[in-house]
């Protein structure tokens, strides 16, 4: 699903932001990334989601390789990657209906569809019932799960977490990421970017680690990873 | 990985593709609509610069128009005198008329007698008494010859003279377009005036409608981020701003209109005064609701270009980071 093969990125600065990446995620697979800040992380995701294309190495989503997507095709590719982000990225002056509802619009989907997509998607984040609300009522677990919800509206094969348990506490964390388990149990890719170690230990999956640019251990890891029949 | 599968643009069947992108656009015309409605202030205060903007450009069309139905009025009455050698016959002289008339460049002709001249040379000299001492009657008689439209320009209008004189019982003929013909050219450099003007107002327009977009982007930045992030195409993005351009230009080139039929409205009775003086029966014309149409879409034509302009230049700045 996610195939780094020497990847590396320099920002305009100068900064050596990743070098030499090479790992793969496979389709059905749920992954954690981790490093300390300013490690890559961030940079990584973004190559994936196409904010960033990289300097030399090949990155390839879906079977798709980046460097060869056009400007213009980037969003059909985008449609593909459900994101959730640290500061969630919500509109604030639309109701959670709205914010969820985003993907499906900017797809052309009728109202009928939307309504029943977001409402089911909001059952699934266990807002059901708050979609007339505004995100700037909800507390900061509701804002992270409205993201959540939008990100799996449409259904996409893959996802994509930054940080998504940053601002929460540990209960609220665990239940994220039990969220984040039953969309890959219904077969979708997720990979998680995240410093909280002690989130990570206590769950079985494969674990990238990133130290300034480089991955810690990717492909001997991958050996141990559980990987769903397809 | 040596072959690059297809990305898949879209999840919908065609048809229902081709149906929703007309509800979208539709959805989006009367979101950017109701946008406006909710900024009545700002949205206001550019439609009023629009409408002032506009109605300049249209006010110079509307006298330019007014002039040309003056001018027109005038233009026809541009006629030809040709003075008849002496000693002619009233019998030569007939014949000459009945040729002239099958002229296609004539559309009428006079015939004052030489009494006739005498008579009316009588009443509006004030020299009468003095003409009495005369043995003899002075005056030609003279055959008056009314150009048909297409001759009636000074150009038409003198060549039709060269070939008037050309007859043998002519003495001479006179046409007196000088005043004409300066009147051309005043018109011509009032319209010259007016294109000029208008180019630079309707530049005004662009710009300014292209500045509002600007702000509009601005302000709604996150939201642009936000909507890339989750897939959204440029063409998605920048369609509201598109249609916020249309209305402003739709609602401003209306306001033009209206300050146009006010404008005309309060200089008609002043002007009927002035042209009453010079015994003409003239109205002013204001613009008519096919020029309201015209109007109307060359206004929401600029709103889209300035919008245009500004999203193709804005939108691609903003990047998800």
């Amino acid at each position: 699903m996610i195939r780094f093969e020497q990847v590396s990125k320099v920002y305009p600065g100068g900064q050596k932001a990743l070098s030499d990446v090479s790992f793969h995620l496979q389709r059905g697979e749920m992954a954690f990334l981790t490093g300390h800040s300013g490690a890559g992380k961030s940079t990584l995701l973004k190559l994936i989601t196409v904010i960033e294309r990289a300097n030399a190495g090949r990155v390839s989503i879906n079977g798709h390789d980046i460097a060869k997507i056009k400007r213009s095709d980037v969003p059909f590719l985008r449609r593909d990657i459900g994101m959730i982000f640290q500061n969630h990225h919500l509109l604030m002056d639309r109701s959670v209906f709205d914010n969820v509802a985003l993907p499906l619009v900017i797809e052309g989907f009728s109202h009928n569809e939307i309504k029943k997509r977001v409402l089911a998607s909001l059952d699934m984040v266990g807002l059901y019932g708050k979609e007339r609300h505004n995100p700037i009522m909800l507390s900061g677990g509701e804002q992270q799960r409205v993201g959540i919800a939008r990100a799996i509206v449409n259904k996409p094969p893959l996802l994509l977490a930054d940080e998504p348990t940053g601002n929460l506490d540990p209960k609220l964390s665990m239940d994220i990421l039990r969220l984040f388990e039953t969309f890959n149990d219904a077969g979708t890719t997720v990979l998680i970017a995240t410093h909280d170690l002690g989130l990570i230990a206590r769950m079985k999956y494969r674990t990238l680690t990133l130290k300034q640019g480089r991955v810690l251990g990717g492909e001997e890891l991958s050996s141990h990873v559980n990987v769903p029949a397809q | 990985m040596t072959q690059q599968p297809q990305l898949n643009r879209s999840k919908l069947p065609l048809s229902g593709r081709i149906v929703m992108f007309f509800i979208r656009h539709i959805q989006h015309a009367m979101a950017s609509m109701g946008e406006l409605w909710r900024n009545p202030l700002s949205s206001l205060m550019t439609m009023a610069v629009l409408g002032v903007s506009l109605s300049l450009p249209a006010a110079l069309q509307v006298l330019v128009k007014n002039a040309e139905t003056v001018t027109a009025s005038w233009n026809s009455a541009a006629e030809i005198s040709l003075f008849i050698n002496e000693g002619r016959s009233e019998r030569t002289i007939q014949s000459l008329i009945t040729r002239i008339e099958t002229y296609p460049e004539v559309s009428d002709v006079n015939y004052i007698n030489r009494d006739q001249a005498l008579e009316e040379f009588q009443s509006l000299s004030g020299f009468g008494e003095a003409l009495a001492y005369l043995d003899e009657n002075p005056l030609p008689a003279v055959v008056t010859v009314t150009p048909s439209l297409k001759y009636s320009s000074p150009a038409g209008a003198r060549q039709l003279l060269g070939k008037l004189e050309q007859e043998a019982e002519v003495s001479f003929g006179r046409l007196d377009i000088e005043w004409l013909e300066r009147l051309q050219a005043v018109v011509k450099l009032l319209e010259r005036t007016v294109l000029a003007i208008a180019a630079l107002l309707v530049l005004a327009v662009v710009l300014v409608i292209g500045n509002t977009i600007r702000l509009a982007i601005m302000n709604r930045r996150t939201e642009i981020e936000v909507m890339k992030l989750v897939g959204a195409t440029e063409a998605f993005i920048q369609r509201p701003f598109l249609y916020t351009g249309i209305w402003y230009g739709v609602i401003g080139g209306i306001l033009a209109w209206m300050i146009i039929n006010l404008l005309v409205w309060y200089l008609d009775g002043a002007l009927a005064e002035l042209l009453g003086l010079y015994g003409s029966q003239l109205q002013m014309q204001a613009l008519t609701f096919t020029e309201l149409g015209q109007l109307v879409a060359l206004a929401s034509f600029l709103g889209w270009l300035g919008s245009y302009l500004s999203v193709r230049q804005h939108l691609r700045a903003i990047e998800p980071s």
